[in-house]
């Protein structure tokens, strides 16, 4: 290894040893790259398909995953199904996905009855469409998808369609 | 080891994990949707739409409407645009790049301006799609576009609404 090689490796293991000091500073693994939790999203609430308040912490001390979706979007119809799937496959263990439509209740009912959705959804408009910015979807873009671990602490946020693989993959931890 | 390997290494601990399912360098919907219009002599609304690459609007979803009340207004004049047949909604028709609209139009006596209202919707190839927009531009007899306000999603204008 020449002078040049070594300098290389030097620097690249006082890099390595400064974002590690970085991500552990913070005490816990996933604060370092999670999102902020907004104060009081436990307590937002939005009508359910039968115009019932529902908030979500209704839903609190599951593994929650909130799809922000509507009947007008594509990308969002594509993935629902696997939603479907998973819900049936790891509700018992504790999954519940909760559906917050940025429709009109009219169009989503049908849908939902027609492709089968088995977990609750919600409606809502500007409320939801807010409720979506202060969990980071700043451009208010759907499908917009958050993962809430059992303590009501959201662990991961999704911009556009995610695949069953992968959420699976960061849903699983959180079930044990 | 060699030097591209150390970087990689180190770099990788930089990099946060993968947070979007989608490019965090979409654009936001005014930019990626921009839209302009004039009164021209005579009467008629121009307006023109700049979509920009990798982004498209659906036709059916434009609405437009004008105030004051008086205004005498006719059909829009909307280009064909590209058929796009969707897995869920079938064929469509979708406006990417320049969009030229016409909107015969009629100020009423007296009148010198007129606001356009205008409900676009529309999505990103990378596979997400923006609320429905709502925009109002004003125009003056003069051809000038005054400073339209922000535009905001607008969730009850929504066909069939």
């Amino acid at each position: 290894m020449n002078r040049l090689q070594q300098l290389f490796a030097l620097t690249a293991v006082a890099l390595l040893a400064l974002a590690t000091g970085l991500y552990f500073r913070t005490g816990e693994v996933e604060s370092a790259t999670a999102p902020p939790t907004p104060p009081g999203l436990m307590d937002a609430a939005l009508a359910d398909l039968k115009g019932v308040k529902t908030p979500l912490g209704t839903w609190k001390g599951k593994v929650l995953v909130i799809n922000f979706w509507a009947t007008w979007c594509a990308p969002c119809r594509k993935e629902i199904p696997e939603f479907i799937r998973m819900q049936r496959k790891l509700g018992p263990r504790g999954l519940q996905f909760v559906g917050i439509a940025i429709d009109e209740k009219d169009k989503v009912e049908p849908y939902a009855r027609e492709i089968g959705i088995n977990y609750p959804i919600l409606v809502g408009e500007l409320d939801a469409v807010e409720l979506s910015r202060t969990l980071g979807n700043q451009l208010g873009a759907l499908p917009f998808t958050v993962i809430v671990d059992r303590s009501g602490k959201v662990v991961k946020t999704e911009l556009g369609g995610v695949d069953e693989a992968h959420l699976t993959s960061v849903i699983q931890p959180l079930l044990q | 080891m060699n030097r591209r390997h150390w970087l990689c290494v180190a770099g990788a601990c930089l990099v946060p994990s993968r947070v979007m399912a989608v490019s965090p360098d979409l654009l936001e919907p005014q930019k990626a949707f921009r839209v302009s219009a004039r009164l021209v002599p005579g009467g008629d609304v121009q307006v023109r739409f700049t979509v920009a690459h990798g982004y498209y609007l659906y036709r059916d979803k434009l609405r437009f409407s004008i105030e004051p009340a008086g205004a005498q207004v006719g059909a829009p004049h909307l280009p064909d645009g590209s058929i796009k047949n969707d897995e869920f909604f079938g064929t469509v028709v979708t406006y990417r790049g320049e969009v030229a609209i016409v909107i015969p139009a009629r100020l009423p006596p007296g009148a010198d301006r007129l606001t356009l209202r205008i409900v676009s919707q529309g999505c990103a190839d990378a596979g997400i799609c923006y609320t429905p927009q709502d925009q109002r531009l004003v125009l003056t007899a003069d051809g000038a576009e005054a400073m339209p306000p922000a535009p905001r999603n607008l969730l009850d204008t929504l066909e069939g609404r």
